[in-house]
């Protein structure tokens, strides 16, 4: 397919979407504010860890800043939830700024530790400030209706799927994928790995900032174990990774496809549904580990033998 | 004075556990170049293992922890014959991916089967400590602290001077030399990583014994274990030992003049800051 014909259709698929808040269950929007915060995260780890083949595990951090930037706002100061958004993005740019430029020096498990010790950290820095409610949390002030929050979380879906668009086929872009493939070549090749590095993490962090000033003021909730959780971070990196990482709809159609059948599973079996993201980064480790994109690249040709090429590509 | 005494007291005993919860990592890391997100799942299960041991069928946990080793011993062996050997020549990014998974689905499942409630081994002996140069010292902590010593010794002289420990020591410097030594690569990784689960259980044990325990302890487990691994460096068991120790007098120390809450922080700070600052750890030689 064209690209044009491709966002044509991206077009008249967000305008269907955009239509849901009028005809749908109120049980059906709340699942898809969900699903788009999870794809906007998936979609946002997708530039540092799809593109620029950096694992970040610490990505909820992000979110997490977001978050308290306009319950902090919001509570404390009686501010706007515009001014609070952008507040939770300048402590997320702000963060990724100061300690992505150490942090991104590390490569492969390191890298990968050293954010997932930065989530903890933050969780234990957060549940000791006063202005952050310490480990209590804060109350945020209710806004009813979910309709605007459907709309500004597939507004914010959009955009973030426009600029992965854009970066996928910008000079930035191709600098971040030659840092993937091979930094030093990269570096010989006159692309500033430092400033692409710190660039792409900072865009990441923006995004997911956003989603998580949206999810708090919709939640009216937030304390530090759900703002910097974990298993979000989990989430995020399986959406993307499952739907196939380093492509422009893979991470949004993982999202939504594991929603999917996660909210499926809940509403069966709950105790499966928990366990469920655990099974599916196990399976899908084994037996697709370039994601569902690829999967239906190779499938016309290889048919079942796709699984056992890539066990017998990875075994011992 | 008498207060420094009794922390430094006090963080050495926590080090010599926490060097155990490390000595597994330690052990897979170096050997399958797997950094197992799930090891302190691992640990968590032992814990279990030893609770229900000891409410169960009236074992004492220091009697337990053997049958803890050995049945954390089967399980390890039994992922990684059956899945990790799988991926393991895939990219570290899928193999950490996947014990990220693992440690998601061990951690539901004992949710599950144990409750989310706090559970403590409390043997009759719980309570008796004796006083070392004014300092209070619980017998608990001590005999924890000795059993993790001898483990870590024990560890040492296997991989030494038996010829299995030869064979993993060979395995991780280099597999195809190892291969042509009639090493047999699928077996041979199970049984190192079962080690590694046969250590975290041991660990997980002891952990019962000296707090509270329950099902989602794991994640901040394999952080402390991945500090201690970073701080220690990865080439000798003895080095996981003085990681262990540093962070249990670091945290003590904190946990002093600090708070309590903070010890987290310091912890982790640490460790991404000996990340930034020496990669290959403390003691480690420089890449």
């Amino acid at each position: 397919m064209k690209l044009g014909l491709k966002l044509a259709l991206a077009a008249l698929v967000v305008g269907l979407l955009a239509t849901v808040p009028w005809w749908g269950s109120p049980v059906m929007v709340q699942f898809g504010i969900n699903a788009l915060i999870l794809a906007t995260l998936a979609q946002s780890w997708n530039i540092i860890g799809g593109y620029t083949g950096y694992p970040s595990f610490g990505n909820s951090v992000f979110y997490g800043l977001g978050g308290y930037g306009v319950a902090i706002a919001m509570v404390q100061f009686h501010l706007p939830f515009a001014v609070g958004l952008l507040l939770g993005v300048f402590l997320a740019v702000l963060f990724a700024f100061l300690l992505g430029l150490p942090v991104l020096r590390l490569r492969g498990h390191y890298f990968a530790i050293a954010t997932l010790g930065l989530a903890e950290v933050m969780t234990a820095i957060v549940s000791n400030l006063e202005i952050a409610g310490r480990n209590v949390g804060l109350i945020l002030p209710l806004l009813k209706g979910d309709t605007v929050f459907f709309e500004l979380s597939l507004a914010l879906l959009a955009v973030t799927t426009i600029t992965v668009a854009w970066i996928s086929r910008s000079r930035f872009g191709f600098g971040l994928i030659a840092i993937r493939e091979n930094e030093e070549a990269a570096a010989v090749m006159a692309v500033n790995t430092t400033l692409y590095k710190i660039l792409a993490f900072a865009l990441c962090s923006a995004f997911a900032a956003i989603a998580g000033g949206i999810h708090a003021y919709w939640i009216t909730y937030l304390d530090p174990s759900s703002a910097f959780d974990i298993t979000l971070n989990v989430k995020m990196i399986i959406m993307a990774v499952f739907g196939g990482a380093g492509t422009i709809f893979g991470p949004v159609l993982g999202a939504f496809a594991l929603s999917a059948i996660s909210e499926i599973l809940a509403s069966k079996v709950t105790s499966l549904a928990s366990i469920f993201f655990g099974l599916v980064i196990v399976a899908a480790v084994v037996f697709m580990p370039r994601g569902f994109a690829d999967l239906v690249r190779r499938f016309r040709q290889q048919r079942w033998r796709y699984f056992q090429e890539n066990i017998k590509a990875h075994r011992v | 004075m008498q207060l420094l005494w009794q922390i430094l007291v006090n963080g050495v005993l926590l080090g010599g556990l926490y060097a155990l919860m490390a000595l597994g990592l330690v052990l897979v890391w170096g050997v399958l170049n797997i950094v197992n997100l799930a090891h302190g799942a691992l640990i968590m299960l032992g814990a279990y293992a030893c609770y229900y041991l000891f409410t169960g069928f009236g074992l004492d946990p220091f009697a337990a922890l053997p049958v803890a080793m050995v049945l954390l011993f089967c399980l390890g062996y039994l992922i990684q014959r059956h899945v990790l050997n799988l991926v393991i020549r895939a990219p570290m990014f899928n193999t950490l991916l996947i014990t990220f998974g693992l440690e998601v689905v061990i951690t539901f499942l004992a949710q599950i089967t144990f409750s989310a409630d706090f559970r403590t081994v409390n043997p009759s002996y719980a309570g008796a400590n004796f006083v070392l140069l004014g300092a209070t010292v619980p017998l608990v902590r001590l005999l924890a602290f000795g059993v993790a010593l001898g483990l870590t010794f024990a560890l040492w002289l296997f991989l030494d001077h038996t010829g299995i420990g030869r064979a993993i020591r060979a395995t991780a410097q280099n597999l195809t030399a190892a291969r042509l030594y009639g090493v047999n690569p699928r077996r041979l990784y199970a049984l190192t990583f079962g080690i590694g689960a046969a250590l975290a259980g041991a660990a997980g044990a002891l952990y019962g014994v000296v707090s509270q325990i329950n099902p989602y302890i794991g994640s901040s487990l394999t952080g402390k274990s991945f500090a201690i691994a970073i701080i220690g460096g990865l080439e000798k068991s003895i080095y996981v030992l003085v990681g262990g120790l540093f962070l249990g007098i670091v945290e003590a120390l904190t946990a002093l003049y600090i708070g309590p809450t903070y010890t987290d922080v310091v912890s982790f700070g640490i460790l991404v800051l000996v990340l930034i600052v020496r990669p290959t750890g403390l003691l480690g030689r420089t890449a």
